[in-house]
């Protein structure tokens, strides 16, 4: 069982848990295989994650920002300087992280 | 570190609460909509008699923050769209920024700490979008006002203030931890007894009075925990600045508590960075630039 991103996913995966909207509505049962119609889908009902059978088959890298064009060195700059301003913050909780990564981006993107 | 015992929440209020009041205009326009027999064109009258905040109130009407399609161009029209509850807040949100002025420099710089509160109050809309609340307009005001309660310690014990903010930038220590520690209550007890004082509904004043302790319950869990969030999220983006000088620490309760998926983060930090400009103007520009 996998937590997945809806970008993340891929056709023949399949569903541990059912996928619902916002206000619960259920969208599609556990255990259904996912096709590229219900991506959309989900997009359409703002759906933005999905359990999924098995171990993380897609490794969602959020170590590498999917802009190339910020330097490094910048990237390194504002990580430091992310890190130090979460240091009250536990950096493996998953949410503190995702912070973390768009704050080390968004930083490092306004400086160039 | 000695603690200063003499010192209460009610204290530190008490003055405050007289000399900073809110407008007289706040406690009429509150008094007409909660009278049974009031009428919007009552309410609207009230409003329209502050010309400055009438001209905010509009601008704000007709941001795209809040994306209503008709062009809103009187405050009667502003009342019958927006609602009179989010005018009321909306109102509360310009009058208090008015009324809290002449702190030292030194100790906190307004502009700073009117943006720092703008974010969270944008952020802390937006989560409450995400989230399928209803009545928006006071998770923003919560957010524009949480951290109010530093600015009663500012004007009401200046030399304890200043000792405790050198003291966190060179030990690197939170505001608030300090705060507790010294005074045993934080920034957002005192905002939250400010509030009740001036008879802010305690659907507003609650959430900011345990901003920084949402655990402790009371009847806004929610509201608590959005703000909290917020808080937190507009320190990691760094918009302007109250005087903490790390992003606070999470509550795990409260993450798990909210039921938002991390993926939204980029999302909601996306909106408020594309709906804060125009925010700040409306709110903080123009007319009162010379402040």
């Amino acid at each position: 069982m996998a937590v997945v991103h809806i970008d993340n996913l891929a056709p023949g995966m399949v569903l541990s848990r059912n996928v619902c909207d916002r206000s619960g509505r259920l969208l599609l049962p556990a255990e259904a295989e996912l096709t590229e119609k219900h991506f959309s889908i989900f997009r359409m009902w703002g759906v933005l994650e999905v359990e999924i059978v098995g171990e993380t088959v897609v490794e969602d890298g959020p170590e590498i920002p999917a802009n190339e064009e910020i330097a490094p060195e910048l990237l390194a700059e504002a990580r430091a300087e992310v890190e130090r301003l979460f240091v009250y913050n536990d950096p493996q909780h998953p949410a503190i992280k995702e912070l973390m990564r768009i704050c080390t981006e968004r930083r490092a993107s306004r400086e160039t | 570190m000695k603690r200063s015992p003499q010192l209460s929440v009610e204290d530190m209020v008490e003055d405050v609460s007289t000399i900073h009041s809110l407008p007289l205009f706040y406690s009429q326009l509150s008094e007409a909509i909660d009278h049974p027999r009031s009428s919007i064109g009552d309410i609207a009258k009230i409003i329209s008699e502050d010309q400055g905040l009438t001209a905010r109130i509009l601008k704000l009407a007709n941001s795209p923050l809040f994306g209503y399609f008709s062009k809103i161009d009187t405050i009667t029209q502003a009342v019958t769209i927006i609602g009179v509850l989010q005018v009321r807040d909306l109102a509360l949100a310009l009058s208090v920024m008015d009324v809290f002025k002449g702190i030292p420099e030194d100790l906190v710089n307004m502009e700073q700490f009117w943006k720092h509160s703008i974010a969270t109050g944008l952020a802390s809309r937006v989560l409450a979008t995400s989230q399928r609340e209803a009545n928006l307009e006071r998770f923003f005001v919560a957010g524009i006002l949480h951290d109010i309660g530093r600015l009663v310690m500012y004007v009401r014990v200046p030399d304890l203030c200043l000792e405790l903010l050198e003291q966190c930038r060179a030990t690197g220590t939170l505001l608030h931890r300090a705060e507790r520690e010294k005074f045993s209550f934080d920034h957002a007890d005192v905002g939250g007894a400010l509030l009740k004082r001036w008879k802010i509904p305690p659907r507003v004043a609650e959430p900011v009075g345990s901003h920084h302790h949402c655990s402790r319950g009371g009847q806004y869990p929610r509201e608590a925990s959005i703000l909290h969030l917020a808080d937190i999220i507009a320190h990691a983006m760094q918009i302007g600045n109250s005087g903490e000088v790390f992003v606070p620490e999470l509550d795990r309760d409260v993450w798990e508590r909210l039921q938002i998926s991390c993926y939204f983060l980029p999302t909601l930090v996306k909106q408020v960075d594309t709906t804060y400009e125009q925010a700040v103007s409306v709110l903080y520009g123009s007319d009162d630039s010379a402040r």
